[in-house]
């Protein structure tokens, strides 16, 4: 298992901030507004074929969240948000030989001798347009492509308990537990690749209703439900 | 990285390091990221789902439309082009009522639907939250300043697949006869995940 994927549930932990700001350094902004271009600019978009950006590669959040997923789960826990989202794009701008860590190293150890150095300026246009209008139009996942649900309305189902992939779409602590299909979403739905435990090709969603207590015994709280929007492929008939 | 380097300094340094060198090897350009941030404070954010909250809240036939179908719904409000964008190509409204309060959260990570909403709080995307929330919604609430009796059914939408929830909560008294835009004022973002109720000044 990955302790990533089981988070919901722990036990043992203190109360929670209420931090209600987004960005808690202002360096965080950089890595986010990076991780946005990226997305925005990834080949497997095909008006990127047209963008003079030098990006080339396949980047969306299933990379990120892949990145995430197989870090050592106790390092996981060491790092904020968007340390953990500088360590991983920064890894793998060197790992696919964008930058290479000497230059990285370099650069880094220039800025820390004087941080308000500015940064390069121009580049073409074009690539900025395109980042805006990713964030206009979006990368939606819903696919035309005729599908016939599994399940209806009402159906009892039973949560699949795949083997660890390098990236999962399922809450850890659903595996095996029983709810209630309350309703199922229109179309098909795909994932930007396999996650290798059985999501990816297009299938339809459904919101599945789970009454806490079937989850969590007695160490939930009373009149408590949990909805889940959950991919066919982690869904079985209850043996 | 020296130990006499302090975290934080190290990361802004790494990070302008990096985005230095993807302006130059061109892969962004010199504006990218500012762009994009730019974008999160004047087109994208939770001022957009403060005037949905509050058209659902003086139109009962426009909240029904928005609870049925969300995105038909907000596309009659004339919001610039993008809010069926990133993060927000299929989003769903819920409404808090009498007898039932939701909360949204993400285990696995921190979806939220950026067009009506902007970018996660640090709450949303805290690992204790995303683990606590979902089993004892009640007392993470309650630490977060909100009472939600027993009586009340909390309904905890985990947002792990493909859809985007936010959450129409209920107007606070002593509003009657405001303007949109006065109602607008007053909705934070964490009322529209269910982390709060909206408050008037005093």
């Amino acid at each position: 298992m990955k302790l990533q994927h089981f988070i919901g549930g722990l036990e043992g932990l203190e109360p929670s901030s209420f931090e209600k700001r987004v960005f808690v350094q202002p360096w965080e902004e950089r890595i986010f507004g990076i991780h946005v271009a990226m997305m925005a600019l990834s080949n497997h978009l095909e008006v990127n074929q047209t963008v003079p950006t030098n990006f080339k590669s396949f980047w969306t959040w299933g990379h990120l969240r892949t990145g995430a997923e197989n870090m050592n789960p106790f390092d996981y826990f060491k790092y904020r948000y968007y340390e953990k989202w500088l360590g991983g794009i920064s890894g793998f701008f060197v790992d696919s030989g964008y930058v290479s860590k000497d230059e990285l190293d370099a650069k880094t150890a220039a800025y820390l001798e004087k941080l308000d150095a500015p940064l390069p300026e121009g580049g073409e246009p074009a690539i900025d347009e395109q980042v805006i209008e990713y964030l206009r139009v979006g990368d939606s996942p819903k696919c035309d492509v005729p599908v016939q649900p599994k399940f209806k309305v009402g159906d009892v189902v039973t949560v699949r308990n795949p083997p660890p992939a390098d990236h999962c779409k399922l809450p850890g602590y659903l595996r095996t537990k029983q709810g209630v299909v309350e309703e199922v979403y229109e179309g098909a739905y795909n994932y930007y690749f396999p996650t290798g435990d059985g999501v990816g090709d297009p299938m339809p969603i459904y919101n599945v209703k789970f009454d806490s207590h079937s989850i969590w015994s007695n160490f939930t709280e009373p009149s408590t439900a949990i909805y889940v929007q959950i991919f066919e492929g982690y869904l079985e008939d209850p043996a | 990285m020296s130990e006499a380097v302090d975290r934080e300094t190290y990361s802004a340094a790494r990070v302008r390091a990096l985005e230095s060198l993807l302006i130059e090897k061109g892969l962004i350009t010199g504006e990218t990221v500012d762009k994009v941030l730019e974008f999160f404070e004047k087109d994208m954010g939770p001022f957009n789902g403060a005037k949905i909250v509050a058209k659902a809240w003086v139109d009962p036939e426009f909240k029904q439309r928005l609870l049925d179908d969300t995105p038909s719904a907000i596309a009659e409000m004339s919001f610039p082009r993008g809010m069926a964008g990133a993060e927000g190509e299929h989003m769903k409204a819920v409404a808090n009522e009498p007898g039932v309060h939701n909360l949204i959260v993400c285990t696995m990570c921190s979806c939220y639907p950026w067009p009506v909403l902007g970018l996660p709080p640090y709450w949303f995307k805290d690992p204790t939250f995303r683990a606590r929330a979902i089993r004892e919604p009640r007392k993470v609430l309650q630490e977060f300043g909100l009472d939600i009796p027993e009586s009340t059914e909390v309904r905890v939408w985990d947002t792990s697949a493909q859809i985007r929830w936010f959450v129409v909560p209920e107007r606070p008294e002593g509003t009657e006869g405001w303007s949109e835009d006065q109602l607008a004022a007053v909705i934070s973002p964490e009322a529209m995940q269910g982390a709060a109720k909206v408050v008037i000044p005093t």
